[in-house]
């Protein structure tokens, strides 16, 4: 429901801090993603299973079955969390992977217009995201600024 | 024992470089891919390169943030890699050497050095962060004692000092952006501004690739993409693949309207220096860290004084974003501008930096001492997994 209308009513609220903070965390957590689209067809049977490579030239030195790549799914089962939490026992005094991320720069933030990437001097008043001209303010309240809820 | 060859897998999240140290590396996509295209048949690894149509390609990574999660993805692109298919191997008579990210989890460290012991039946293995073989590479031609190896691959940026030859691990410093904030945030800005792009991950990529540079000044590279007609000398239209006539995207000047090409295009102004200048300056995307020349000086104050100019000497860039044009002047200005005047400072750029490491893992496999790096199948069966903790530096 964009427009006039929804503008003047949009215009009343004032996203609070804590939404502020919570939208820019998913931001930074969206360009650290790996996969963005969930795979669009995992319920698909593959008509060729992924496929058993021959094995390498020569023959096996020694008789054994290979163990297959759903077997060290489930031997080696962590998730990244886990292997964080587990690396502060392991690894408890710095350097480890923790300490290693640097801090915080000394120079001053820059900042951008949300809706055309240009350095912005101005700050949207209801949800605090950067703007340059009357133009990207008209499109970022008919797009982004209140309209999705982080 | 000395074998006439040994196997190198540079292990990237993003790329395996692969290969015996005789022969020239494979470059690998370390996933598997599926495609709308040919929704019944995975892509693994290289295979991609059979897929017509890379449109809405999906991918299934083993790394996750840069480590080692998904092992049934990885054990999938590892037998093919080492199938006749790629780059076959018999383990039982071949050294392995294999890079993992710095600070590997301890688990993910045993989980590596069980497969290849017990999964792969590898008779010598050396187990090694992929920046030691760039600093060993870099030490063997420069002839230096002390390296800052940079390296800004898919997952982050890792900067690392060592002295005589030594990871100096309190000085290590990691910025976590790399090809994948840049090619994620250049996705986000243009499915806003354009066209929906949030499924082209691989197209949009090498629109990154192919478009991106590192500005030498940013605001005045600001103020001429700002610029209307035939001043702004930045703005481009990047041509998408059609897959029928256009494999790969490229980059052409914009043409006017009367001789529009039919073809579907992405404008690319400000994003064509903004998306890599995160690598500068994190902070722009609410990335509160610092960019890479200020970390390089910040790990470099970390380490003992005696060493800040034998360092600021001998910094080395490598890894995939060291691509883009411009990324080592940028690198050597800023540190320049930074550190004390009476110090010199010299940068170099890896002459291949994508394989790197891979090549020092070829000299390192000619080091008289190579086999006391490695632990043999008979130490791992005598003493098991704790031996390749106290040998291996990761
Ligand atoms: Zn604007
Ligand atoms: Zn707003």
């Amino acid at each position: 429901m964009a427009g006039v209308r929804g503008r003047e009513t949009d215009r009343r609220k004032v996203l609070d801090d804590a939404a502020r903070k919570r939208r820019a965390r998913k931001a930074v957590e969206a360009l650290e993603q790996d996969n963005f689209h969930e795979d669009p067809h995992a319920d698909l049977v593959m008509s060729k299973k992924v496929p058993k490579f021959a094995e390498s030239n020569e023959k096996p030195t020694r008789k054994k079955k290979s163990k297959s790549a759903e077997y060290y799914k489930l031997r080696f089962r962590k998730t990244f969390a886990q292997l964080v939490e587990e690396d502060a026992s392991f690894r408890p005094e710095p350097p480890n992977y923790m300490s290693a991320q640097v801090p915080p720069s000394k120079f001053p933030e820059r900042h951008f217009c949300a809706v055309c990437g240009f350095p912005s001097n101005y700050t949207c008043i209801p949800c605090g995201a950067r703007y340059c001209s009357v133009r990207c303010l008209g499109t970022h309240l008919d797009t982004r600024c209140l309209k999705w809820t982080a | 024992m000395s074998e006439s060859s040994c196997y190198i897998l540079d292990n990237g999240g993003y790329t395996a470089k692969v290969g015996f140290s005789n022969q020239e590396p494979k470059v690998v996509p370390n996933c598997i891919m599926k495609a709308k295209s040919e929704r019944r048949r995975p892509f693994i690894g290289s295979q991609i390169d059979e897929c017509r149509d890379a449109s809405g390609l999906f991918y299934i990574l083993p790394f996750q943030r840069g480590f080692l999660i998904n092992w049934d993805t990885q054990k999938t692109v590892w037998d093919y890699m080492f199938s006749k298919e790629c780059c076959p191997v018999n383990f039982s008579d071949t050294p392995l050497i294999i890079t993992e990210p710095l600070f590997n989890f301890s688990s993910i460290q045993e989980a590596i050095t069980e497969i290849f012991f017990e999964e792969y039946d590898c008779t010598s293995l050396l187990r090694i962060n992929a920046t030691d073989l760039a600093e060993y590479n870099y030490r063997k031609t420069h002839n230096n004692k002390c390296t800052v190896v940079v390296d800004s691959g898919y997952s982050f940026t890792y900067i690392v000092p060592y002295i005589n030859g030594k990871k100096y691990r309190d000085g290590i410093r990691r910025i976590d952006v790399g090809g994948k904030v840049l090619t994620n945030h250049l996705k986000e800005v243009l499915s806003y501004r354009q066209l929906n792009v949030m499924d082209e991950t691989y197209v949009i990529n090498q629109a990154k690739e192919d478009s991106c540079f590192v500005s030498q000044d940013f605001m005045q590279d600001m103020a001429i993409a700002k610029k209307k007609g035939s001043e702004n000398t930045i703005v481009k239209d990047y041509v998408l693949p059609d897959y029928t006539s256009i494999r790969r995207g490229y980059l052409r000047d914009i043409v006017k309207p009367d001789e529009d090409l039919e073809q579907q295009t992405l404008r690319l102004n400000n994003e064509r220096f903004s998306i890599p200048e995160l690598l500068f300056h994190p902070s722009d995307v609410g990335i509160p860290q610092m960019g890479i020349p200020e970390a390089i000086m910040h790990s470099i104050a970390a380490c003992p004084e005696e060493n800040t100019e034998n360092l600021l000497e001998n910094i080395v860039l490598y890894g995939g974003n060291v691509l883009f044009p411009g990324f080592r002047d940028r690198v050597y200005n800023e540190v320049r501008s930074l550190a004390l005047d009476h110090f010199d400072v010299n940068v170099t750029k890896a002459d291949n930096p994508v394989t790197y490491a891979w090549e020092g893992g070829k000299q390192i496999f000619r080091d008289p001492d190579f086999y006391s790096f490695c632990v043999t199948r008979e130490e791992y069966e005598e003493e098991g997994k704790a031996l390749a903790f106290e040998r291996f530096d990761i």
